[in-house]
C-alpha cells in the first residue's frame, strides 16, 4: 500500500484544486473501509491520497423545515442512530443501519458508500427512495444531480475529474408517507447483499397510492428504481394482490446477473419477495 | 488429594490467549530484521499445458534471491506434499504452484512474481465427481495411474479393477454376509444418491513457516504445521535429505488447524528455500492460497440402499461410495477406501447375534481441484450423511420414530462391527437419548414464526480411531518439587496440553498449577507423531501415564534407599512422601536433594538442580491385514461415537435455515476434563452447521475458486448461531479399557450427525428431501418450489 502523497485539506475549494493538479491520479479518503483494502490488495494505485477529515461540515447530518442535508462524510453509524429521523427518514437509519458490521458503520460514510457505486450498496436506497440531490463541487462551482444520475456502473460514478461529491440534500417528506428498505442476505447485515429492496409508499386522503418509489439492489449494474412497478401502484388501492403484481413487475424490471454470492434466478425470485414485504412494511409506516 | 481426572480444569493456556500474550507462529514475523520472503506465482487454470516460464525479468529485479520452478534439477516432487508440488509441464488445478521466489522484502518479492511470465495452453478440466466419472473425461488427472508404484498395494481391489472411468485411482471392496439374500427377505427397503461438497478448514491463523539458516548448515523452523516430529521434521529430513541433527522444529500457538495443517504443503518449500538461499526465510499463506492452494475435505457421492425388517431392524446395507481427492497424483494410503470406515461404526446391518450384511464398494476419483486431505472427520461426515439420511427415511416409512429405529440398530458393546472388530467401548444409545430428550425430537413443535416453518430431526455418527505412529513424554521431578512434563502433541485449540498436565498433576497429586508444561520443539520435547484421528488423549495419554510411572518409581526408589526402605514402603503427594515401616512417618521431598557446591564429590543420588526423570512411550498394536473380503477383526483402534438433534426453522420463502436449538452428545470414553469436552462439542457443532449450511467451493469459468475469501466463501458468524443457551452439550461415557483412565478422543465425531439431522429437520419443517450438502438457502428454495409444482399439478 504505497502512494506518493498524502492531502488532508481544509476546504471544499482546496480539496477540488488537489483533485484537478493531479487528473484522476488522486484517490479521496472518506470512511477508508472501501479505499483502504484496495489499497492494500494493489488493485488501486493512486499517486496521492485526500483525506477529507479536515473540511469542516463535511460530517453533518442536518434537518431543517425543507428537508435532510447529509454531508458527504455523515458516518453510517451516526446517522443509523439519530433519533430526530425517526419521524420523516427513518428508512434512511434503517439502510445505513444494514451495511456491513458495527466496525465498518463505525468508519464509513454515506458518501464514500454511493461514490463506490456498488450495485449492491446498502445505504443509498435511503436517498434513492426520498429523491435525493446529490450536490457536486468543483473549480468550476457547484452542480446538483439526481441521485440516479449518480450512478454509471459497477464501481463508476458520474463525478467527472476534479469533482468532489460534498453532500446529499433530500426534499421534505410529504404527510402519509410511510418507506421501508429490506435487505436480504444469507449473513444478515455483514454479507454483501444478495438483493436490496426498498418501497415508499404516500397515500391520497383516500387512502389510494399517491406516489410510489421501489430501489433494487444487486440487481443491475448500478442501483435502480423499478419504475413500472411504481406506475401500477399509483392511484390503487394497496393491498396484498397489487403488491404481488409490483413484486412481480420488478423483477421483469431488473437484470440480476448469476455470480458467487446467487444465481440470477434466486435472485429474482428474492425480488418478488422482498419487494413485497418492503411495500408492505412501508404501507404500515404510512398509515 | 482428590482426584484430578474428570474434573473441569482451567485450559493452562487461557491466560496467555485471552491476553494475546501467547506467541503465534505469525508472531515470530519480527525477530528476524534480515529475513527474506516468499511468494507463489500460481496457475489462473485449473488445467494448462505449461509451454513457457520465462523468469528472466523477475530474475533481473534487484532484491530477488531466488527463484524456484517446477523445472529444477534434483527435485522429486513425488515425495512433496501433493498441494506443494509445483506444476512441471502441466498444471493440474487452479491455485497450483508454477514457481516461487524469495526476495528481500515481501513486496520484491509480489512484484517479481508479477514478472514471471508463464505461457499456458488451456486444457479441458473435469471439477467435480459426475465430470471426472465418465468413462471418456474431458481431462485425465493422471494418466499413469496404471503403470504408476503404488506405497499400497495389499488391499482388496487396490488397482481398481472396475476402473468405469480413467480417473478411478484406488479402490476399496468390502463384503461380509450375504447382502443379495437379506435385501430379498427385507420387508422394506429404501435406497438414494447423496453428495456432499468441498470445503476449506478454515483456521483463522493462515499456514505460516519461518526457517532460519543457522550458522552450521542446519535449520531451525517456527510454524504453525502439525506434527514437529512426524510430519515436518521428518518430511523435511527425508525429502530434502538433511541430517537429523540438523533439523529443529519449533511450534508456537497455533491459530487452528480442524486437521487441515497435518500436511506439510508449505514447510518443506520454505525448508528448500532457506538451504537455497542460506537465508532465513518466511512463508506466510493469504486467505486466497489458503482456499486454492491448500488441501480440502474429501467430498463424497454416496449410493446406498437399505433393508429393513417390518420392526425396523436394518438387516442388509449395499453401500457404493466415491471419493473426490483432486488434483493428487500417487495414491496414498487413504484413497478410496478411508471414508468407507464411516460406513461401518454405528449399525449391525444385521439382527442382533448374526453376521452383518453389508457390501462396500469404494472408489477414488481424481480431478482438477485442490488436493483433498485430512479435514475433521476424515471423510466420515460425508460417508455417512446419505446412511443417516436414510434411516430417518425408513423410520417414517414403518411409521416408526427415529430415536426407536436407531436404538433397535444400534451396536453393543462387546459385539462385532460389520469388518469383524470387537466393539468395546460404545455410549451412544445413551447419546441419542439424551439429545433426543432435550429437543423433543418425537413431539411436534408449535408453529408460530409466520413463514418459518420449524421441524426437529436427529442422527447419529461414529468415526474410527486408525492405530497411529506412537507417543512419547518425559516427566521431570524437580529438586525444588516443581513437575515439568515435555510433550510434542499439537495444541490445535483443542486443549489436549491441558488434559496431559491435569493427568501429571493428578499422578504426583498436586494443582494443576504445580506442573509446568513445555511443548512442541524438536530439539527438547520427545517424539509424537502428530495430533490426528483424535488420539492425542488416548495415545500421549498413555505415554504420559507412563513417564509419571517411571518418574514416580525412580523417586521412590531413591527415597526409600535413603531410609533403608522398600520403594513400596513411600508414597508420594506433591513435595511430600509418606512413609510406612520406619520411625519417620512423613519427609519433605526437597530436603532429601543433597546442596552442590563448585567443590562437591561424588555427585550421586538426589542433588538439587538435578531432576528425577520419567519416560515413557506408547503404541497402539498395529492392525490385522483384512481378507479376500476386506474383513479384519483389527482395522481400526476404538470407535468414538456422537449423536445430535436439533430444532430449525426454515424460510419458506427464501429458503434459509435457521438453527433454532441444537443439542450434542460425545461418547468420550471416561473425559479427563470435561470442560473441554463440552468445548469441544459446541465447536464442533458450529463447524458443522457452517458446512451442512453454507461453506462450499464454487468455481468461475477456469475452474478457479470464485469464493476463496471471507465474504463469498460463507463461514457462519455468531449471529447464524444458536444462542449459547439453546446448544446442549452431553457427555454420555462408555470407559475405554485401554485408554488412559478409561478415556478415548471425541473431537471429530461431534461434526458427523449435525448435518444429516438438520436435513430431517427440514424436512419435518418444509417436507422436503435433501440429497446433500450445504444445504444453501438457494438450494432448499429450489426444492420448495419444486414440491409446491408438483403438488399444484396433481
Amino acid at each position: 500500500m504505497r502512494f506518493e502523497k498524502y492531502f488532508q485539506p481544509g476546504s471544499v475549494e482546496e480539496c477540488c484544486a488537489l483533485l484537478k493538479e493531479y487528473a484522476g491520479k488522486a484517490k479521496v479518503l472518506a470512511g477508508g473501509t472501501d479505499l483502504v483494502p484496495r489499497l492494500k490488495m494493489g488493485l488501486l494505485k493512486p499517486t496521492a491520497v485526500i483525506g477529507m477529515m479536515d473540511i469542516p461540515g463535511m460530517d453533518e447530518i442536518t434537518l431543517s423545515e425543507e428537508g435532510l442535508t447529509l454531508g458527504a462524510l455523515a458516518n453510517l453509524r451516526k446517522i443509523s442512530l439519530d433519533s430526530r429521523l425517526d419521524q420523516d427518514y427513518l428508512v434512511v437509519k434503517e439502510a445505513c443501519g444494514h451495511v456491513s458490521s458495527m466496525q465498518v458503520r463505525n468508519m464509513a460514510t454515506i458518501g464514500g458508500n454511493a461514490c463506490n457505486a456498488n450495485p449492491s450498496a446498502d445505504a443509498i436506497h435511503g436517498l434513492i427512495l426520498n429523491d435525493a440531490t446529490a450536490v457536486i463541487a468543483s473549480d468550476k462551482g457547484v452542480r446538483e444531480i439526481p441521485i440516479l444520475e449518480f450512478f454509471a456502473g459497477p464501481g463508476k460514478n458520474t463525478l467527472e475529474q476534479g469533482e468532489l461529491l460534498v453532500k446529499f440534500v433530500l426534499p421534505k417528506v410529504k404527510p402519509r408517507t410511510g418507506a421501508a428498505y429490506k435487505k436480504f442476505a444469507i449473513r444478515g447485515d455483514s454479507d454483501i447483499s444478495i438483493v436490496g429492496a426498498g418501497a415508499r409508499l404516500t397515500l391520497a386522503e383516500d387512502g389510494t397510492v399517491a406516489e410510489a418509489r421501489i430501489s433494487l439492489g444487486a440487481v443491475a449494474p448500478t442501483p435502480m428504481r423499478a419504475v413500472k412497478a411504481e406506475a401500477l401502484l399509483s392511484g390503487k388501492a394497496p393491498g396484498e394482490e397489487l403488491f404481488r403484481q409490483a413484486a412481480e413487475a420488478a423483477a421483469e424490471e431488473c437484470s440480476p446477473i448469476s455470480d458467487q454470492r446467487a444465481s440470477r434466478e434466486y435472485r429474482l425470485e428474492m425480488v418478488r419477495v422482498w419487494v413485497r414485504h418492503a411495500l408492505e412494511e412501508a404501507l404500515e409506516r404510512a398509515k | 488429594m482428590e482426584t484430578l481426572i474428570g474434573k473441569g480444569e482451567k485450559r493452562i493456556d487461557a491466560y496467555d490467549k485471552v491476553t494475546g500474550k501467547g506467541l503465534y507462529a505469525s508472531d515470530f514475523d519480527n525477530q528476524f530484521p534480515n529475513m527474506a520472503h516468499i511468494k507463489a506465482k500460481r496457475s489462473p487454470y485449473a488445467h494448462a499445458k505449461i509451454l513457457k516460464i520465462d523468469t528472466a525479468e523477475a530474475q533481473a529485479l534487484e532484491g530477488v534471491l531466488y527463484i524456484l520452478t517446477g523445472q529444477e534439477p534434483g527435485i522429486d516432487w513425488d515425495q512433496y506434499p501433493k498441494a506443494a508440488v509445483l506444476a512441471t509441464d502441466r498444471t493440474l488445478w487452479a491455485g497450483q504452484a508454477v514457481a516461487l521466489v524469495a526476495a528481500e522484502t515481501e513486496e520484491l518479492a509480489e512484484k517479481a512474481v508479477e514478472l514471471i511470465h508463464v505461457e499456458y495452453e488451456v486444457l479441458p478440466h473435469v471439477l467435480d465427481y459426475y465430470e471426472a466419472i465418465k468413462p471418456e473425461p474431458a481431462a485425465v488427472i493422471d494418466p499413469d495411474y496404471e503403470t504408476r508404484d503404488q506405497g499400497f498395494q495389499d488391499r482388496p481391489a487396490d488397482r481398481a479393477t472396475n476402473r468405469v472411468s480413467p480417473n478411478i485411482v484406488g479402490a476399496f471392496y468390502m463384503n461380509s454376509g450375504d447382502v443379495e439374500e437379506a435385501m430379498a427377505k427385507a420387508d422394506v427397503t429404501v435406497e438414494g444418491e447423496f453428495w456432499v461438497g468441498k470445503k476449506t478448514a478454515s483456521p483463522l491463523e493462515c499456514a505460516n513457516a519461518i526457517c532460519r539458516y543457522d550458522s552450521d548448515g542446519g535449520i531451525t523452523m517456527w510454524s504453525n504445521g502439525a506434527g514437529v516430529h512426524g510430519v515436518i521434521k521428518q518430511g523435511i529430513c527425508r525429502i530434502l535429505g538433511m541430517k537429523e541433527a540438523y533439523v529443529r522444529v519449533i511450534q508456537p500457538y497455533m491459530g487452528g488447524s480442524f486437521g487441515s495443517r497435518l500436511n506439510p504443503y508449505i514447510e518443506i518449500l520454505t525448508a528448500l528455500m532457506c538451504l537455497k538461499t542460506k537465508r532465513t526465510v518466511r512463508f506466510t499463506f493469504t486467505r486466497k492460497e489458503v482456499f486454492c492452494s491448500a488441501p480440502s475435505n474429501w467430498p463424497c457421492i454416496t449410493k446406498i440402499k437399505l433393508g429393513a425388517k417390518k420392526d425396523g431392524t436394518v438387516i442388509a446395507n449395499d453401500y457404493y461410495l466415491c471419493e473426490e481427492i483432486g488434483a493428487a497424483l500417487n495414491n496414498t494410503f487413504f484413497s478410496g477406501r478411508l471414508s468407507s470406515s464411516g460406513a461401518a461404526p454405528c449399525y449391525r446391518w444385521a439382527e442382533k447375534g448374526r453376521t452383518s450384511n453389508m457390501r462396500m464398494d469404494t472408489y477414488a476419483v481424481s480431478t482438477n481441484t485442490v488436493p483433498a486431505a485430512e479435514y475433521r472427520g476424515l471423510g466420515c461426515p460425508e460417508a455417512e450423511f446419505g446412511i443417516e439420511c436414510l434411516m430417518n427415511r425408513l423410520a417414517d416409512e414403518l411409521h416408526m420414530s427415529p430415536v426407536e429405529i436407531r436404538l433397535k440398530n444400534i451396536i453393543d458393546n462387546g459385539e462385532r462391527n460389520c469388518y469383524g472388530e470387537l466393539i468395546t467401548s460404545i455410549g451412544l444409545k445413551k447419546c441419542l437419548q439424551a439429545v433426543a430428550d432435550e429437543i423433543g425430537v418425537e413431539e411436534e413443535p408449535v408453529q408460530d414464526m409466520g413463514v418459518w416453518k420449524k421441524g426437529r430431526g436427529c442422527a447419529v455418527g461414529g468415526k474410527q480411531n486408525t492405530p497411529l505412529g506412537r507417543s512419547e513424554a518425559e516427566v521431570w521431578y524437580n529438586s525444588d518439587g516443581t513437575i515439568q512434563l515435555f510433550i510434542s502433541c499439537d495444541e490445535n485449540g483443542m486443549g489436549a496440553t491441558t488434559a496431559m498436565t491435569q493427568i501429571v498433576a493428578d499422578q504426583f497429586h498436586v494443582p494443576i498449577t504445580a506442573v509446568r508444561t513445555t511443548k512442541g520443539d524438536t530439539a527438547i520435547t520427545p517424539y509424537d507423531n502428530y495430533s490426528a484421528s483424535s488420539r492425542t488423549t488416548y495415545n500421549l495419554g498413555n505415554a504420559v501415564l507412563a513417564a509419571c510411572n517411571e518418574c514416580i518409581a525412580k523417586l521412590k526408589e531413591e527415597i526409600a534407599r535413603h531410609f533403608g526402605l522398600h520403594p513400596s514402603k513411600v508414597e508420594i503427594e506433591g513435595t511430600t512422601a509418606y512413609l510406612k515401616g520406619t520411625y519417620v512417618q512423613e519427609v519433605n521431598i526437597p530436603s532429601l536433594f543433597v546442596p552442590v557446591g563448585m567443590f562437591t564429590q561424588g555427585n550421586w543420588g538426589l542433588q538439587q538442580g538435578t531432576p528425577v526423570k520419567g519416560h515413557g512411550i506408547y503404541c497402539p498394536a498395529p492392525i490385522h491385514q483384512w481378507d479376500k473380503n476386506g474383513l479384519s477383526d483389527r482395522v481400526w483402534n476404538w470407535f468414538q461415537y456422537s449423536a445430535a438433534a436439533v430444532e430449525v426453522a426454515v424460510n419458506e420463502e427464501t429458503g434459509e435455515i435457521k438453527v433454532l436449538r441444537v443439542a450434542s452428545s460425545a461418547d468420550t470414553g471416561n473425559p479427563i476434563n470435561p470442560k473441554l469436552v463440552e468445548g469441544q462439542i459446541v465447536g464442533g457443532v458450529h463447524m458443522a452447521i457452517g458446512f451442512s449450511t453454507m461453506e462450499e467451493h464454487l468455481y468461475n469459468e477456469n475452474g478457479e475458486i470464485a469464493n476463496c475469501n471471507f465474504s463469498d466463501y460463507r463461514l457462519p458468524g455468531i449471529l447464524q448461531m444458536p444462542k449459547n443457551e439453546d446448544v446442549h452439550a452431553f457427555i454420555n461415557p462408555d470407559a475405554l479399557p485401554d485408554g488412559p483412565f478409561g478415556a478415548k478422543g471425541m473431537a471429530e465425531s461431534i461434526t458427523i450427525p449435525v448435518g444429516p439431522a438438520i436435513a430431517e429437520a427440514v424436512y419435518k419443517a418444509v417436507g422436503v428431501r435433501v440429497t446433500g450438502y450445504p444445504m444453501t438457502a438457494e438450494r432448499i428454495l429450489a426444492l420448495i418450489k419444486e414440491k409446491k409444482a408438483k403438488e399444484a399439478a396433481k
